[in-house]
């Protein structure tokens, strides 16, 4: 591991590098590129819809102007805490803490499954989108978008210390393992940055 | 929760159906709201607490 061995020393380095981590990361999602992504499906209004690592609501809130209740599942109590500030702990949100990688819900439950933002923190992407692969429906659709590989490459070395972030031939990778049958994928970002998303749409 | 979730709902670990136990509940037009209760495994057995109507279904070793 060299530079990452000592706990110690990965705490400091940690630390050092989230205010870069913090600016990579804010470029990702803006509101123009959620309605990019909303675009690429099509959603009914009382389609059962799952927001896996709906964390503040950002997505959820988007997803909310097609359909008319949410289900919401996020690990961090701290990040819902914001997301019930916004629409309420019994309102059209159906909030869950859970674990992306062990999803609680029956097979072939959703229309469709939604995940913004999140798979650059899942530890294991795969067993992850299998499970999401696993709760939609087989004519369902699941939407995946996660920060694009960067090309420069400062960032590139950054970026592998730091969390996931992947390629179009990596998606294709991680989407065939988790055993998709089809899958497409489209770039996306603001115009300073067109490129920084990866918008996966896979049929189970 | 809405007590109606329980549909859809599996345990995090084995994916079989929980067992509902609420101890506080309001009831709404259409559904109960559960406020407060447990979930149980109906296979291992795991137990996952509804927190002010919010089932937590972390696995335990994700718990804090």
């Amino acid at each position: 591991m060299g530079i990452l061995e000592n706990k110690g020393r990965a705490r400091v380095f940690y630390k050092y590098l989230s205010k870069v981590y913090d600016e990579v990361n804010t470029f990702i999602w803006t509101e123009q590129m959620r309605t990019e992504a909303l675009g690429l499906l099509e959603i009914e209004s009382d389609d059962r819809v799952l927001d896996v690592g709906c964390g503040t609501g950002f997505a959820t809130e988007g997803l909310l102007e097609h359909v008319d209740g949410v289900y919401g599942l996020d690990q961090s109590a701290h990040q819902l805490e914001q997301a019930y500030g916004k629409f309420g702990k019994r309102g059209p949100v159906q909030f869950h803490r859970g674990d992306a990688e062990r999803l609680p819900f029956a097979d072939s439950t959703f229309d469709i499954v939604w995940s913004s933002g999140s798979i650059e923190y899942w530890p294991d992407p795969v067993t992850a989108l299998e499970e999401c692969r696993r709760v939609v429906k087989p004519d369902g659709r699941v939407l995946i978008v996660g920060p694009n590989y960067p090309n420069r490459t400062l960032l590139q070395k950054l970026a592998d210390l730091i969390m996931l972030f992947y390629d179009e031939s990596e998606a294709d990778r991680m989407f065939s393992a988790a055993g998709f049958s089809s899958f497409e994928h489209h770039l996306m970002g603001p115009p300073h940055s067109p490129e920084i998303a990866i918008t996966t749409v896979a049929t189970p | 929760m809405k007590e109606s979730l329980m549909d859809i709902l599996a345990c995090p670990l084995d994916k079989e159906p929980l067992d509902l136990s609420a101890t506080d509940t309001e009831s709404n037009d259409d559904d109960t709201e559960v406020l407060a209760g447990e979930l149980t495994c109906t296979e291992c057995g795991t137990v996952y607490p509804i927190e002010d109507g919010i089932p937590n279904l972390l696995p335990p070793d994700m718990r804090e």
